[in-house]
């Protein structure tokens, strides 16, 4: 056991991403520590959720390589994917729940791909648990087209959880929602972290959240990152980019770009 | 200019190798699909989206197709004495060629457009990349049932429209022109013949399986917004088109070499 706490859970190495002539992500390499929240901070557009979807191999490199613990990742095949994403969740940024399917069928959806269903009373019982979780039992006969967008969330973090995995990957989860929606998903997943002792990796721009939240931030900025440590480490960034960004303000270029710009648009 | 012609020229031999990808990857799921029995309630799903609910406008664009070739062609045949060999024209235009052809054309727009929005709509709002992140092969779950289900079904569409489409030049022939209703079958029994309904049934898998093949294609590729899934319903269709017509032209020169060959061609008046 000692020697598998210490192999990084997911470990990206000399990453580079292009999309057609676009360079996105130009060389990053990380290590995700079992049992720690991290989070990967950055503007939007920066690349963060492209870097994510790697780690699960949705997006292949152009370079560079992914490992889930020692086993290399990005170069499976689907097949062979499908065994090693079953240690995987993944939050989809809309929550991404199939809506010709009930609440119930979509979080049984990750469970029936995987084993047939025999006790239908066990899974009942399973898809109860879930949704109390994530304060939610009761909506099993819903369809997502009647939650609202925190709930869809909810849902779908339920759906994550579904296979008790070892990873979850939370792709913007506070992102158009109330402060007080958000809050809630903040400590659903602080108490995911506690009671099932996962690891997480957050994909966020909300400053609040990541503060809460995570043990380790990173910040992405123009397909490299800058910013790597702790909430009071990053908090007294000296980089005026990583200042920025998580104060929101905005810098004295972009200031000049806006006052020299006319306030009407031309049509 | 030279620079957007081969922008172009990439372009094109880009979406084509995809396009070859994604169909190859296809064929091999779904001949895997249809041993595993797992699947078959998706497929039979999909069954009942695309074929059963296409019976009806397949059954009316058969008719209207017999009905309008007999009374277009009524007045040529009577003005030569051969009205009791309508019969055989309206038939053997039915059943080799306007019936499928028109079948296919229908499911294009009504299966082939629903696939596309369907998917794009999933592939937009990341459903498709959630199926693929629990481990399930997206072709394998969403493709190949449609696919299956498209290829089986066509054929079976056909026959009700080629059943429709001699119903309705009987109807405008015999019952409407008062042609003679044992010579009009006479012919026609005389010169349709099993050959003719095959190859006209033959034709169906391949536009079926075109027809699903594309629209997934198109909607696994859509791009971002209600206008990027629009714009792949409208590429879906037109290339779903393209494809009935070269898919068609191929099978009649074919078929015709194989009928040649081994039988004498007698002419059809």
């Amino acid at each position: 056991m000692e020697s598998d706490n210490n192999i990084p859970v997911i470990s990206v190495k000399e990453l580079v991403k292009r999309f057609g002539s676009r360079l996105v992500l130009d060389g990053i390499s990380i290590d995700i520590e079992k049992g720690k929240t991290t989070a990967i901070i950055g503007p939007s557009g920066c690349g963060k959720t492209v870097l994510m979807k790697h780690m699960i191999a949705l997006e292949r490199p152009t370079s560079g390589s992914v490992y889930f613990k020692d086993h290399r990742i990005d170069n499976l095949s689907q097949k062979q994917l499908a065994g090693i994403r079953a240690n995987y969740g993944f939050l989809f940024q809309g929550g991404a729940l199939f809506d010709s399917l009930t609440v119930f069928e979509n979080i049984i959806f990750p469970i029936r791909q995987r084993r047939k269903i025999k006790n239908f009373k066990e899974i009942e019982e399973l898809v109860k648990s879930k949704l109390a979780l994530v304060g939610l039992d009761g909506f099993q006969t819903q369809y997502p087209a009647n939650l609202s967008g925190g709930q869809k969330k909810r849902v779908a973090l339920a759906r994550a959880i579904a296979l008790d995995p070892k990873v979850i990957l939370y792709d913007e989860p506070t992102t158009g929602l109330d402060p007080l929606r958000s809050d809630i998903i903040n400590e659903l997943i602080l108490k995911l972290q506690r009671e099932l002792s996962v690891t997480s990796i957050v994909v966020t721009h909300d400053m609040n959240s990541a503060f809460k939240i995570a043990d380790r931030i990173l910040m992405l900025h123009e397909g490299k990152i800058i910013a790597d440590g702790d909430a009071d480490y990053i908090r007294s960034h000296p980089d005026s980019i990583v200042q920025q960004f998580i104060k929101g303000t905005v810098g004295e270029a972009e200031l000049a770009a806006l006052r020299q710009a006319g306030t009407r648009t031309r049509t | 200019m030279i620079e957007s012609i081969g922008r172009n020229t990439i372009g094109l031999i880009n979406g084509v190798g995809m396009f070859g990808r994604f169909s190859a990857r296809t064929v091999a799921t779904s001949c895997a699909s249809l041993l595993q029995p797992k699947t078959y309630p998706l497929i039979w799903l999909q069954m009942y989206n695309i074929g059963v609910k296409s019976v009806g406008v397949v059954m009316v664009t058969g008719a209207f197709v017999g009905m309008i070739l007999a009374i277009q062609g009524y007045d040529q045949l009577h003005s030569m004495g051969l009205e009791e060999r309508m019969g055989l024209l309206i038939n053997i235009s039915v059943v080799k060629e306007l019936g499928p052809v028109l079948v296919a054309v229908m499911l294009a727009g009504r299966v082939g457009g629903a696939l596309t929005a369907e998917l794009g709509t999933m592939n937009v709002t990341e459903q498709i990349a959630a199926v693929e992140s629990m481990g399930t092969d997206p072709v394998k779950y969403l493709v190949a049932p449609r696919v299956i289900a498209c290829l089986l079904l066509t054929p079976v569409l056909i026959v009700y429209a080629d059943m429709l489409g001699i119903l309705g030049g009987y109807f405008e022939g015999v019952i409407q022109h008062k042609i003679n209703s044992a010579a009009y079958w006479n012919y026609s029994a005389h010169g349709v013949e099993l050959w003719d309904i095959g190859v006209g049934l033959t034709k169906g898998f391949f536009f079926g399986a075109a027809i699903a093949t594309i629209g997934c294609y198109k909607g696994f590729n859509c791009k971002e917004g209600a206008q990027g899934v629009g714009q792949a319903c409208t590429e879906a269709f037109v290339a779903s088109f393209i494809a009935i017509l070269a898919i068609n032209y191929t099978f009649v020169v074919v078929a015709k070499a194989i009928y040649d060959t081994f039988w004498i061609g007698e002419s059809l008046l």
